[in-house]
């Protein structure tokens, strides 16, 4: 046997690349898939918590009530509604017509006039949890300003807290989605078009008529492989322009250093789906098993929108095994922080690991199965 | 229903059960992704690496520090005297820093200056604005304490929360949880069906079978209608005795919902699986519809966060309407209103979808 011949690689590369040419809507969608999805999403996804129905039942109708009400919706936080008689704001909360209620008591103006301690009933909606607390945390801020306006006098700020928010000052949504969402989108798109691709050959039977020749299997691999890398890389680039064009996303760090992290990401999503299409070798169980490994979990466990820092023990190692989590920390961190290949000497080694020992897998099986 | 309808039906059944690994797929993956999507997420934001600095000897600002780590957000970062406070959030050893001011906090806060400093590392956004609104009720409730009625607010809000008080994070992901693995299910076994046949060659044997237009698709998405089903009783009944997810309202309300939505979901997979020319592009497809309809659902962020023009499209979103469903009936009891309002939407949905499907389907068989 000869060793790795990049000749035959590279003609098995020529068909793959011929194959998706003649495919026009496969082609787009690779390309354009990532671009039109993180624009969408890079406007769709704010955590900034706003416009809440607040259901008000105002049992005080005086001037103190009024003005608490015109604190609470010109803090743009809250939307005050007048509870609709019979329901009530608790049959508002469970209609869903309300996230929160305001009750003002009879005396509340008189109370606030005399000048003792002055209480009013804030009843959230638990259902939703993230809603809930980002309103509870917004309570502190209109507290102060409701009694600065009631009482004439602002409360006296003995202690307080100054923040600064470093890398990202406004605590801008999209610069921390962006980035995010593109490395969810082509890690996503890298493992299925692979799953796929293989699993193809082997249900039509080619992969056996391809190892017959003299083509050996590190070439094959290769050679399917290399085509998708180079699709799923023009998306990452189409991607780094959109972001930031459109929605200005700073860029503190080194390019040479992103485009390495894209390599070794593209990598290992690539060898997770090799892994898949020579385990399973159907197209649909591979499609399954792509989302089932790729979708959620590089969606839900990769620190996308749940920190990694604020799962449990055992989770916070075991999503060590997903790719996405290792990029999804190189990529805001090289964007955001500017950090240097120092900082980021862990995400990185977990990549390559990861890669390493998918794509080793992946050959063990191959030519397990061949003998 | 005639026999040879039923006998098609049960032949699609079969073949889909009998692989193994389909079999796993179907029903052990959901409940273990279930479990540990379950487990692992929280809305909470914890576990925070939080550096303190000052000068020996402030014992007031020391309390507070000792307030912050006792609250059960922050963790302790331990640095060397000398230290750069940027330097240690820059390395990512600590998310956040607070500093004493210059002269003591005691001294300070007598001449009416108490100012503390806090950096936070904002590139992650979320958990920054947490961390803000922790250090906020921290130091405001120390404030008090430290100096009595003088650092009390006069205006207090009593706050109280519903359905779900102990604010658990598995209560509310659990159900959009479940909604998503339906989702995905129905959609990865449909999307594919017809574009495969084609591939192989065997739906030349299904057209020349004895069975009109109707049976056909009726025997090609009945059978995913009711595993889909299933898979919806599997993670309800899952989530209720792995964490505890109540079931509040009726179950008649729930399996409705379910039916509705399945059917939504099993229309849109067939309609791209009659599109699709080929498998890769089925898969194409049904990646298209899931990621914005997981998105866009409501599961991970509220939807009322989002742009007026892309609510817009929320509400073409089968999966939003579900997860609405599944979480007011779980954890509310089920509002009428809500119910209907939102059934008749994924109704008017199913509808719709299986008519584009069945449009489709008719031109692809002749």
């Amino acid at each position: 046997m000869n060793g790795f011949n990049i000749y035959r690689a590279y003609a098995i590369a020529r068909k793959e690349v011929m194959h998706v040419l003649r495919d026009p809507f496969t082609l787009t969608l690779a390309l354009g898939l990532p671009v039109m999805l993180v624009t969408f999403f890079g406007y769709a996804i704010d955590y900034e918590v706003k416009n809440i129905s607040l259901a008000v039942l105002d049992r005080d109708n005086g001037p103190a009530a009024r003005r608490l009400k015109e604190i609470f919706s010109s803090s743009g936080y809250f939307h005050p509604v007048d509870a609709v008689a019979g329901t009530g704001p608790i049959g508002m909360l469970d209609s869903g017509r309300a996230s929160a209620a305001l009750f003002i008591a009879p005396d509340f103006s008189k109370d606030i006039k005399s000048g003792g301690s002055v209480k009013a009933q804030f009843v959230l909606d638990g259902s939703d949890n993230s809603k809930a607390a980002a309103l509870m945390g917004y309570l502190p801020g209109i507290q102060r300003a409701a009694q600065a306006r009631l009482t004439g006098q602002a409360p006296p700020e003995l202690i307080s807290a100054e923040t600064r928010f470093l890398y990202n000052p406004e605590l801008n949504s999209r610069w921390f989605t962006v980035p995010g969402l593109a490395a969810i989108i082509i890690g996503l798109l890298s493992i299925l078009l692979t799953a796929m691709t293989v699993a193809r050959e082997w249900e039509n039977g080619s992969m056996e008529l391809l190892l017959s020749t003299p083509v050996r299997p590190l070439e094959i691999i290769v050679g399917k492989l290399a085509p998708y890398g180079a699709l799923v890389l023009a998306g990452v680039f189409f991607v780094y322009v959109v972001s930031r064009l459109v929605f200005g996303v700073p860029f503190e760090g080194s390019h040479l250093l992103y485009l390495a992290a894209c390599l070794l990401f593209v990598t290992a999503a690539l060898s997770q789906g090799l892994l898949i299409s020579v385990l399973v070798r159907q197209q649909q169980v591979a499609m399954q098993l792509g989302m089932i490994t790729g979708l959620l979990p590089s969606m839900l466990l990769s620190g996308f929108i749940f920190p990694v820092e604020s799962m449990p023990k055992f989770f916070r190692y075991f999503t060590m095994l997903l790719p996405p989590r290792w990029f999804m920390a190189a990529a805001r961190g090289i964007t955001l922080k500017g950090a240097g290949l120092h900082e980021l000497a862990v995400p990185f080694l977990g990549l390559g690991l990861l890669s390493l020992g998918m794509l080793t897998l992946a050959m063990v099986k191959f030519k397990t199965d061949l003998e | 229903m005639n026999r040879t309808l039923r006998a098609f039906i049960r032949k699609e059944l079969v073949q889909t059960l009998r692989d193994v690994k389909m079999r796993v797929l179907l029903f052990g993956a959901p409940v273990i992704q279930l479990t540990i999507f379950g487990l692992a997420l929280s809305t909470e934001i914890k576990n925070i690496n939080l550096a303190v600095f000052s000068r020996p000897g402030d014992a007031m600002f020391e309390r507070v520090a000792e307030n912050f780590y006792a609250s059960g957000w922050f963790d302790r970062v331990t640095y060397v005297q000398g230290e750069d406070p940027f330097e240690l959030i820059d390395s990512g050893r600590a998310d956040a820093v607070l500093i004493a001011p210059k002269g003591g906090l005691a001294w300070s806060a007598a001449r009416g200056d108490g100012k503390l400093q806090l950096l936070v590392d904002a590139s992650n956004a979320t958990k920054a604005r947490a961390v803000e609104a922790y250090a906020k009720s921290i130091i405001s409730a120390a404030s008090a304490r430290e100096y009595g009625a003088r650092g009390a607010p006069a205006l207090n809000f009593d706050v109280r929360v519903l359905y779900n008080p102990a604010m658990e994070s598995s209560m509310f992901l659990v159900p959009g949880v479940m909604g998503m693995l339906v989702c995905l299910i129905t959609i990865i076994l449909t999307a594919m069906s017809l574009t495969r046949e084609r591939e192989m060659g065997t739906f030349e044997t299904i057209v020349s079978a004895p069975l009109s237009n109707t049976e056909i698709l009726l025997g090609k998405t009945v059978p995913y209608i009711l595993l889909g089903l299933a898979n919806a009783a599997l993670v309800v009944t899952a989530g209720y005795l792995l964490f505890g997810v109540p079931v509040r309202g009726p179950l008649w309300e729930l399996a409705l919902a379910a039916l509705a939505f399945v059917v939504t979901t099993v229309s849109v997979g067939t309609f791209i699986s009659t599109v699709a020319k080929s498998q890769q592009q089925a898969m194409l497809g049904g990646f298209m519809f899931l990621f914005p309809a997981i998105l866009m659902s409501g599961i991970m962020y509220p939807v009322e966060n989002m742009p007026k023009a892309i609510i817009a499209v929320a509400y073409m979103d089968p999966l939003m309407y579900f997860v609405r469903l599944i979480r007011n009936i779980m954890l509310k009891g089920g509002d009428l209103h809500v119910f209907w309002s939102n059934l008749g939407a994924l109704a008017l949905m199913a509808v719709f979808a299986a008519g584009m499907a069945y449009k489709r389907f008719r031109q692809t068989l002749n």
